[in-house]
């Protein structure tokens, strides 16, 4: 049974030839990069320099993702739980409509509104001093780390939502009704019935909003300007500033750590799920 | 609190739409405790909706529902402390079967070691002990359903509602579920009501037969009254007398006389309905004769055998008359092509008035 398989390795050629070509090769030549200095030899300055110089950076980013992702499934759960629970038909039509809005909007066009939107003179701060709800002299800008998770989670919500609803939708819907009728609340429904069918979807929305916010550039250089900052700033200023393209990959390395770690926590869960059933 | 004093649940005037369709045109149904009450119709009547309604998921546009006397039409699902069976098992899928058994027990905030005992023994009554930590995947369909069962009875509900929750069951495990069900109910005493199509399943486990057409309660009776006594041409066809025959009923010096199309006619001591009638019967109460034969009481139909087959214990014949076919069982063998007489006896006709509307059909 040569042939087949000769046939079909043909088939994929050129498929493969293109991963090769536009991902392993620039994946692997940067991991290379990462690892050797100027003679060629094995080393590890390049990560030294990269923790030394950068290593609350590193932090500040596990922070600001891990927190973003964490408040984009509060949000996501949310919203997606009222659009399959809710009762009220004019209130879950509307928030249909609404929520997806930011899908459609780039990251650098959202940094860009929420700089006007989030700054200690912008409009959230003038429509709260209007409303009295504060004195003008207690406004702060919100351009720090809190613009930067505000940013990602109002972009990364909608994605989230829009598997995590479709998910819920087609589910059982006597599931949810011998629920609520053995007395569970619809809160209670959503948490320990809806949720626990839809993990597996939840899981994989939050893995790719994790990595998306790991890899962007626009919303921490325009929402917060000033240190700490995160590790994508830094590969730029690094390859920008000196041309220093070693150390950029040892932070471009950490970074695939990161992701690889959380798709590990996705894989075992999977794998854990699979034994179970 | 007393509950003696009131219906298990009394539907009152109970109108339903979905948008501005309306589903439910004022259904008013009485049902007493302990009573288990069968809804038959078929789809797109109305039954599922009404069920639906009493358990709170249909919201109603008017009437009331009273349960014990105390008005639940404006209540949330959670808050009528009922259980239901639905038609897909509607287990979670992420739980085990004690998690699914004892998750109401567990709403009511008791303890995991009694949840436990009390599931146990559950189970056991259900046939499924020590299946507490399978998951529910795992399980046949009938298992599933018991489990679905031992779900909602682990609660010690009033009234329990049965969504047609044997009717993706195969035969076999229908049935044996069915008589478990019954006796379930005598045993503990709730109030069931059980939506159906299969009219065999409403008579078996039915105290009441409800019969629903097009929204409306069509009879609401015992199954006997109902199968013997149908108020209507369409309970009676839906009870199974699907074939038709139009005869002309006038008076006569000893009761009535019947006669049919052709002519012939029979004299009959019985009485209701006169002029022109339709007659609805079921195959069961024809009979073979004579073409010729003259019996008081019964009308014959003279036709010829065009097909015959043998299921097992008789034969069974169709008969042609005119260009009309009925099927008729008879214990002998005979030839086809055969000129017989098709008797009905006019005691198991159910007579109606025949509607002068134009295109009426009496197939």
């Amino acid at each position: 049974m040569t042939r087949p398989s000769f046939f079909g390795l043909i088939l994929i050629a050129p498929a493969l030839a293109m991963i090769a070509a536009l991902f392993l090769y620039p994946l692997g030549f940067s991991l290379v990069s990462a690892f050797t200095v100027p003679g060629g030899g094995f080393s590890l300055t390049h990560f030294e320099k990269a923790i030394d110089l950068y290593s609350t950076d590193i932090l500040f980013t596990l922070f600001i993702v891990i927190l973003s992702t964490l408040l984009t499934a509060a949000i996501s759960i949310a919203i997606a739980g009222a659009l399959t629970l809710g009762e009220t038909p004019w209130l879950i039509a509307s928030l249909r409509f609404l929520y997806r809005w930011p899908l459609f909007i780039p990251f650098i066009v959202a940094a860009q509104c929420m700089r006007t939107f989030l700054a200690k003179n912008g409009l959230m701060n003038n429509s709260l001093v209007a409303m009295g709800v504060l004195e003008p002299l207690q406004t702060t800008s919100f351009l720090d780390w809190r613009g930067i998770v505000i940013t990602f989670v109002w972009k990364q919500v909608p994605f989230v939502t829009l598997m995590l609803a479709g998910a819920m939708a087609s589910i059982d819907r006597a599931t949810i009704e011998a629920g609520r009728n053995l007395g569970a609340s619809r809160l209670r429904v959503l948490f320990e019935i809806v949720l626990p069918q839809v993990t597996q979807t939840l899981l994989v929305g939050l893995v790719l909003s994790f990595v998306t916010m790991l890899s962007v550039l626009s919303v921490p250089m325009m929402v917060a300007g000033s240190q700490p900052t995160m590790m994508t700033v830094d590969m730029a200023f690094r390859i920008n500033s000196y041309g220093d393209y070693a150390t950029a990959n040892a932070l471009g390395v950490i970074s695939y750590a990161i992701a690889g770690a959380v798709a590990w926590i996705y894989l075992r869960h999977n794998v854990k799920r699979e034994v179970g059933a | 609190m007393d509950h003696s004093a009131f219906p298990a649940i009394d539907i009152d005037r109970l109108h339903v739409s979905y948008g501005s369709q309306p589903v439910l045109h004022g259904v008013n149904l009485s049902v007493a405790a302990g009573e288990f009450i069968a809804i038959l119709g078929s789809s797109g009547c109305g039954k599922t909706t009404l069920l639906r309604t009493i358990a709170g998921f249909q919201k109603a546009t008017d009437g009331a529902i009273r349960l014990f006397g105390r008005d639940v039409v404006n209540m949330p699902p959670e808050k009528r402390g009922m259980a239901m069976m639905f038609q897909s098992y509607a287990l979670w899928p992420h739980m085990t079967v004690l998690g699914n058994v004892g998750y109401g027990l567990r709403l009511r905030g008791i303890a995991r070691d009694e949840i436990r005992q009390r599931v146990a023994a559950i189970l056991k009554m259900l046939n499924l002990s020590g299946l507490e930590d399978r998951k529910v995947t795992n399980l046949s369909g009938g298992q599933r359903q018991r489990v679905a069962l031992g779900r909602a009875l682990a609660i010690e509900p009033e009234i329990l509602l049965l969504d047609e929750p044997l009717s993706n069951l195969d035969a076999k495990v229908r049935i044996q579920l069915r008589s478990e069900i019954k006796s379930l109910q005598n045993r503990l005493g709730f109030t069931a009501i059980h939506v159906t199509h299969d009219r065999e399943e409403a008579m078996t486990m039915a105290d009441r037969i409800v019969v629903m057409d097009a929204g409306r309660i069509a009879q609401i009776g015992s199954p006997k009254e109902v199968f013997d006594h149908p108020s209507s041409p369409f309970v009676a066809s839906f009870m199974g007398a699907e074939n038709t025959i139009a005869l002309d009923v006038r008076p006569a010096a000893d009761g009535v006389e019947v006669s049919v199309e052709n002519g012939r006619s029979a004299s009959w001591n019985g009485s209701g309905v006169m002029g022109p009638v339709t007659a609805y019967f079921r195959d069961d109460v024809a009979s073979l004769d004579d073409p010729d034969a003259l019996i008081d009481g019964s009308i014959i139909l003279p036709g010829r055998i065009t097909q015959r087959t043998y299921p097992g214990g008789h034969y069974r014949y169709v008969v042609a008359i005119k260009d009309r076919h009925f099927t008729v069982t008879d214990d002998r063998y005979h030839e086809l092509d055969r000129a017989v007489g098709l008797r009905l006896p006019l005691a198991s006709l159910h007579l109606f008035p025949t509607l002068e509307t134009p295109g009426e059909t009496h197939a």
